[in-house]
């Protein structure tokens, strides 16, 4: 019977935007994020205060980070887009390091950053450039592969082609990579085989233009999904006149359980927005940010709720349950608020200076492993 | 190019380059040479042309914007050539008074 019912629950749990990462009793949700100077500050969201705080080796920009699957390791793409570290988060120690430049060859990342299921390998995009006395020379980019157990001088073991401007990625359950480009990509990352999984730039959705796409943050682990927005212009004639012509914005899905892929409009096209997700729990439910925090239902197209904001927040997260929104990015606060109401419930400051374009990543993990004393 | 001719040895390397077909083809780059990856004018206007969808206040953009290089114009390459312009300026909206201009220095 027990057996039955933890089936039931887990087809409950699972589907678009639903699965609920349920916490153990001794489990409570946390964040992890960086800023300024160098800082990567784990807080407990249960109690809205500062865990721990850690020193990086650098400079903390992009801030993008990618959690090992069991939630102790907080890997961070920083040092000018151009070096990973890993930090134990249970107590500061850095356990893997790798300056992704060598010999003339100056390497960035924009923001792509992931992690394998079993936690052994971790990826990223090189982008590298010869830089020689008189002239610079583009190489091509590449997937890049490192071993988690390579320490603190790690090199990649793996290289494989892939398109340019490639940002945010994400692993499916499945070991797949799913990477935000000119199209969404699918990498195998033992193959190097590549493939399309959502056509973008190079698809055609009848009657409409071609999307117009801005992220850098890999956000959607606790809605389980790969996740990017999209605006784009939605002809009503064949002339593409601008009087029949509506505005929408959508989003671009892989389900990162399943590996499958969604296209859709949410709403109007009435405000700027950088990053949204779907509410853990409520797969109809899309919510977004900016200068405005927005609740939409997906079906309808429809705003459900906006709210006007203090100030700007790049990137938005829920606690695991979906109960709650917390806003990140730009300066150095975490405004929570309550996802149902918009209302605001507080905001959670971090020592140090602005988060600029850093991800915040929210997952759960016992209390007994994170608590300080 | 019909209705241009060269009128210095420079000009005319560089049409007799292209005539002979020995120029490298030219790559998109993305994150490389200088703060040079977007063409993002900056500050000005929104994507309705007016400001209010414009990061509030500005400061909060600031380093968002600076750090990928999303404003090549406006302010120094600290991906690349001047990682330190924000050094001691960790808050955009209460340092900004800190961040000055930069300029090459002589190799």
């Amino acid at each position: 019977m027990l057996m039955r019912w933890m089936f039931t629950a887990a087809l409950a749990l699972s589907g678009i935007g639903g699965s609920l990462q349920v916490a153990a009793a001794d489990e409570r949700d946390y964040m992890v994020v960086v800023n300024r100077p160098n800082n990567l500050h784990v807080i407990d969201l249960a109690k809205e205060q500062l865990e721990r705080s850690c020193t990086l080796p650098g400079d903390s920009a992009p801030g993008t980070v990618a959690m090992s699957p069991d939630n102790r390791i907080a890997y961070v793409l920083a040092g000018r887009f151009g070096k990973i570290w890993g930090v134990d988060i249970s107590n500061c120690e850095l356990t893997f390091s790798a300056e992704l430049s060598y010999d003339n060859v100056r390497v960035k990342s924009l923001a792509s950053l992931a992690v394998s299921p079993d936690g052994k390998e971790i990826y990223t995009i090189h982008n590298p450039t010869r830089i020689m006395n008189d002239h610079y020379k583009v190489l091509d980019s590449q997937f890049a592969v490192y071993h988690a157990g390579d320490g603190l001088d790690a090199k990649p073991q793996r290289l494989y082609p892939v398109p340019r401007q490639i940002n945010i990625m994400q692993t499916g359950d499945n070991g797949m990579v799913y990477m935000s480009g000119a199209d969404v990509y699918a990498m195998d990352p033992k193959s190097g085989d590549l493939s399309v999984a959502i056509a973008s730039r190079s698809g055609v959705r009848p009657g409409y233009g071609q999307p117009d796409i801005l992220t850098v943050w890999p956000i959607g682990r606790v809605s389980n999904e790969f996740i990017r927005m999209y605006s784009v212009a939605k002809y009503g004639d064949v002339e593409k006149s601008p009087e029949a012509t509506e505005y929408f914005w959508g989003y671009e899905r892989v389900d990162l359980t399943t590996g499958e892929t969604a296209v859709e409009d949410f709403a109007p096209l009435e405000q700027v927005l950088f990053t949204g997700m779907h509410r853990p729990g409520h797969p109809n439910e899309f919510y977004a940010v900016l200068t405005q925090l927005k609740r939409h239902d997906v079906k309808a197209k429809k705003v459900i709720k906006s709210i006007d904001l203090e100030r700007t927040y790049y990137c938005i997260n829920f606690s695991t349950d979906g109960s709650k929104l917390y806003l990140a990015g730009t300066y150095n606060d975490i405004a929570v608020y309550n996802a149902e109401t918009l209302e605001k419930l507080g905001n959670i400051h971090l020592p140090g200076g602005d988060m600029s374009m850093a991800t915040s990543q929210v997952f759960s993990a016992p209390v007994s492993r994170l608590a300080s004393n | 190019m019909k209705h241009l001719k060269p009128i210095n040895s420079k000009a005319h390397q560089v049409t007799a380059a292209r005539k002979e077909d020995t120029l490298e083809e030219v790559v998109a780059m993305q994150t490389v040479v200088g703060c040079t990856g977007t063409t993002d004018p900056g500050w000005e206007v929104d994507a309705f042309g007016g400001v209010a969808g414009l990061c509030q206040p500005m400061e909060s953009d600031l380093y968002g914007c600076a750090d990928p290089c999303w404003w090549p114009a406006q302010v120094p390459d600290v991906m690349n050539t001047y990682p330190d312009w924000d050094k001691g300026a960790d808050s955009a909206g209460s340092d900004w008074r800190k961040l000055g201009e930069v300029f090459p220095s002589d190799k």
